[in-house]
């Protein structure tokens, strides 16, 4: 198995499920609002970058979105 | 009403209104429609992967409403900047309304920490307005860093206390040469209009619309508050004397003086 940490949960995925890049991955979790956003390892990904961004095992994720917020 | 201006970016309504608490997106977007406001203010949060689909903003017109992103969960200068990078990827723009409070029961903002984050964000070309306690000082220092704003307080977040900073209030808006705008505890459409009548540049309203019986009839009445507070400002208000002073003429037959 295969894994990313991702809002720091583990999630496993067989060798050949792995998610290739960020797009992928986000497709696979169902992932919805247009304002998401990510960090990889610590580096901001904006989403018009995340089908070119790969992904490598071990690589720890942060989704982020914009909510309702003050 | 005259325009609001904020780093050059002009606005017709001085009502500013957070996103937070509401019961449904549906009553934010009626709410936010009959507030007038045309900057809203957002927060960033983690992707729940048990419930990936959701997305309270989806009602949101975003090429009406300006998203305004705040830092709210920082309790640091270094916090504070890492989440306004992202919020400046999830947005597209370079505007942040930045907030570090360390303190979780009163939600205060952190004087150091925010100064040092509006310094380095302002360097790295953002807009920054910056969410602080009533410090006369402190806002003139943030000016002097090159904040777009200042936005004091006039009581602690979500508490609806209103105006309690009044007097501090007071020596911002005399000194500040950027917009000032009352940010937090204004619970009533009478505090907005306080807020306004002694010469805040604009407020900034969530709680008391968002949690209101009707929010969308709130979000009406600070509209107007707003607006009425704005013009007594451009009208001149007297100050208030102690003693009475006749409206009516006293000069009177009903007997000698």
């Amino acid at each position: 198995m295969k894994s990313l940490k991702v809002n720091g949960v583990e999630q496993q995925f067989a060798p050949d499920q792995m998610p290739g890049t960020l797009a992928v991955l986000l497709d696979v979790l169902g992932v919805g609002p247009a304002t998401v956003v990510a960090e990889v390892d610590g580096r901001v990904v904006r989403r018009d970058e995340f089908d070119r961004t790969e992904l490598k095992p071990g690589q720890q994720i942060e989704l982020i979105k914009l909510m309702g917020g003050g | 009403m005259d325009k609001l201006t904020i780093a050059g970016r002009v606005f017709g309504s001085r009502l500013l209104v957070g996103t937070g608490k509401f019961a449904s997106p549906q009553v934010m977007a009626a709410a936010l429609e009959a507030s007038g406001a045309e900057i809203v203010t957002v927060a960033l949060r983690r992707v729940d992967i048990d419930n990936p689909a959701d997305d309270t903003l989806r009602e949101i017109d975003r090429e009406r409403f300006l998203l305004l992103p705040n830092t709210s969960g920082a309790r640091s200068a270094e916090e504070a900047v890492r989440l306004s990078r992202l919020a400046r990827a999830a947005t597209g723009i370079n505007w942040v309304k930045l907030e570090v409070t360390p303190d979780p029961y009163y939600l205060l903002p952190c004087p150091v920490e925010t100064l040092k984050a509006a310094e380095i964000l302002v360097k790295d070309g953002f807009v920054v307005l910056p969410y602080i306690n009533a410090d006369p000082i402190l806002a003139k220092r943030l000016e002097d860093v090159g904040t777009a704003t200042v936005m004091p307080l006039g009581s602690p977040i979500g508490s609806n206390q209103g105006l309690k900073t009044r007097a501090a209030l007071e020596i911002i808006v005399e000194q500040s040469n950027v917009p000032v705008v009352v940010d937090a505890g204004l619970g009533l459409p009478s505090h907005a209009a306080e807020a306004m009548e002694i010469g805040a540049d604009a407020v900034l309203i969530n709680t008391a619309i968002a949690t209101a019986g009707d929010p969308v009839e709130m979000a009406t009445a600070f509209k107007l508050a707003v607006e009425a507070g704005r013009k007594a400002y451009q009208a001149g208000p007297r100050a208030s004397v102690r003693q009475a002073e006749a409206s009516s003429p006293l000069t009177g037959f009903l007997r000698e003086s």
